[in-house]
């Protein structure tokens, strides 16, 4: 099937219950390739839920993602993941604690050399070479997020914000088309909210790479991103640039108060 | 030159610990070869149980220390492995090389069919399933006389015979398995370091700390626990296989606790996620006990203490604890 769509990814009335809360109610979504988008709104209003139901963390109740064209409604994690097209990361700081800072680097841009599982057990000389690029990538992304001299550092011994940089140039690894971040400024100083912004706005400059990124950092949102999306209560309220939903009343009442 | 300088390196900590590996590993298989120079056939039994024991040890290593699965059930393939390679053997007459390769695809075609179901279960569940198939094991190897004889269990398993052409040599004196067993320990321990490096092995590490963060990278988590599941059982049968074959008698013993917490000791105090600590512990935690004979109302005591010792002392295990004295050693002091 030829899609001559530009839309990278595609969510039709997603639709996700726990017990007896919706967290996600029919929610339609699209990101076109390169775009820059927030994703902002109060607590449990369904932001999380929507980029573990596009990513395969959790199923589906109802409704339809599509993926370049391709349906990945069903897929599992990994393999959606293992495309390389859309990837994401997590509200938690998460990173290989025992693995170095390279190392977590090389992981996140493995899966998608050594396409089955036998061939990461066989490694010999035939995969020097391979790895090598990923070695490459890997200093390439380092000096992206200013990281270069804690490159054979384990990640554990990285401070909070450094392990966010971490988490940000392993999701960019495989040069994905779109990456979902989840709130990837918590718990960050400032000198370093600004360091992560403008990496943001250079991957997307430089690699064309889109973005969709959960924040309450209301004012960093509004400054790098065009386009803003707000949920409350597991519903889409408003998408637009951020003038719009700065003027947006239903948007002032839910979420940025008076 | 000073031996201080030879591991001052320019590209920093991991390439001293990798030359400081490779100089400790040779010099300790030099000394292995050399051991029956000096040592009488009591200390060589007791080396090579050790590096029989490497084997289970090391797939325990693979699924607990590399993959943070802990599973109980490296005593039951070690059985089986045993079992396996004795009936084959006596029934069969198979030369030991076919024994010893058929007992780790039956331990891999049993963990498989035990992982499936198993792999479902969560940290606590799928310890207490693992440790299920011990009890199997050894209900089955006591109870189906008719293929293990029960208690009695199986003796007169043939020795082995290396043999190319004629009728070949036959492994019978204690100096001629101490060598054999030892050309096994080698490769099992370089074929273990081989895969823990591959691009498996930072699969396993990644899988170990952070198992969500890995499957959102495209590791396939459930495929790469089933296969590690596997390959830590076929370590184990293939000690079993090898532990038969020396010893010439197995019964259902074999399966008891004894076994499976020997390989959790050789593991935990060795270093879990280690090469070097766990082979050093397999020598250290058979040797020690032997070794405490000469007090044999103490002996057990003793032995327990110095685990309590180490839990306080050594809390990542021996192998970790000596890389960190060699580092300071060798890296801080020229520097200052």
């Amino acid at each position: 099937m030829i899609n001559t769509d530009q839309k990278i990814l595609k969510a039709n009335r997603l639709s996700k219950n726990y017990g007896a809360i919706q967290a996600l109610n029919e929610v339609d979504f699209e990101v076109g390739s390169g775009e820059l988008c927030g994703l902002i709104g109060p607590n449990g209003s369904g932001k999380t839920t929507f980029f573990d139901c596009c990513t395969g963390l959790v199923p589906l109740d109802s409704g339809m993602v599509m993926l370049e064209g391709q349906e990945i409604t069903h897929w599992p994690l990994h393999r959606i993941a293992r495309e390389g097209k859309v990837l994401r990361s997590f509200q938690k700081n998460v990173v290989f604690g025992s693995m170095t800072v390279e190392d977590n680097l090389t992981l996140a841009g493995q899966m998608h050399i050594f396409p089955n599982i036998l061939s990461t057990f066989l490694h010999g000389l035939t995969t020097r070479n391979r790895l090598k690029s990923l070695q490459l990538r890997a200093a390439e992304l380092l000096d992206l997020v200013g990281l270069s001299h804690m490159r054979s550092v384990k990640a554990s011994e990285l401070s909070v914000g450094q392990q966010k940089l971490l988490q940000f140039a392993a999701v960019l690894m495989p040069s994905p088309r779109l990456v979902l971040l989840d709130e990837p400024l918590a718990g960050v100083n400032p000198v370093m909210i600004e360091n992560l912004s403008t990496s943001i706005q250079q991957a997307n400059k430089e690699f064309g790479t889109g973005f969709v990124i959960i924040e309450h950092k209301i004012d960093v949102i509004m400054e790098i991103c065009p386009r803003i999306v707000v949920f409350n209560i597991g519903r889409k309220i408003a998408d637009g640039s951020p003038a719009e939903i700065l003027r947006n009343q239903e948007v002032v009442e839910a979420y940025l108060g008076v | 030159m000073k031996l201080s300088q030879i591991f001052r390196s320019k590209t920093g900590n991991r390439h001293m610990q990798f030359k400081m590996g490779i100089i400790s590993s040779m010099l300790f298989i030099a000394s292995l070869l050399l051991l029956p120079l000096l040592g009488n056939k009591y200390h060589l039994h007791i080396a090579i149980l050790s590096m029989i024991y490497i084997y289970p040890a090391l797939g325990l290593n693979l699924i607990f220390g590399y993959t943070g699965m802990l599973s109980l059930a490296q005593g039951a393939f070690f059985g089986v492995g045993a079992y396996t390679t004795a009936l084959l053997a006596i029934h069969y007459g198979w030369p030991f090389w076919l024994t010893f390769v058929s007992s780790g695809v039956f331990c891999a075609v049993i963990s498989l069919l035990l992982a499936i179901p198993a792999l479902r279960l969560r940290s606590y569940s799928f310890v207490m399933c693992t440790l299920g198939l011990v009890v199997i094991g050894e209900a089955v190897s006591k109870n189906w006389v008719s293929l293990t004889r029960g208690d009695m269990g199986i003796s007169g398993v043939p020795r082995p015979v290396l043999s190319l052409w004629g009728p070949g040599f036959v492994v019978s004196q204690v100096v001629h398995y101490y060598y054999f067993v030892l050309m096994f320990a080698i490769l099992g321990v370089f074929l273990f370091y081989w895969v823990v490096s591959s691009p498996a092995g930072r699969c396993m590490r990644a899988i170990r700390d952070e198992e969500t963060l890995a499957e959102s990278q495209g590791v396939y988590v459930w495929a790469y626990k089933l296969n590690i599941f596997a390959l830590s059982a076929i370590y184990a049968g293939l000690g079993g296989s090898i532990y038969v074959l020396y010893m010439t008698i197995v019964s259902p013993l074999i399966f008891q606790m004894y076994h499976t917490l020997l390989f959790l000791i050789i593991v935990f105090a060795g270093g879990a996620g280690t090469v070097g600590g766990v082979v050093l512990g397999a020598f250290l935690f058979v040797a020690i006990p032997e070794t405490l004979r000469i007090t044999p109302d103490l002996r057990m005591i003793i032995y327990g203490l110095l685990f309590i010792f180490l839990a306080f002392r050594m809390p990542n295990g021996l192998g970790p604890f000596l890389v960190r004295i060699g580092e300071s050693f060798f890296s801080s002091q020229p520097k200052r």
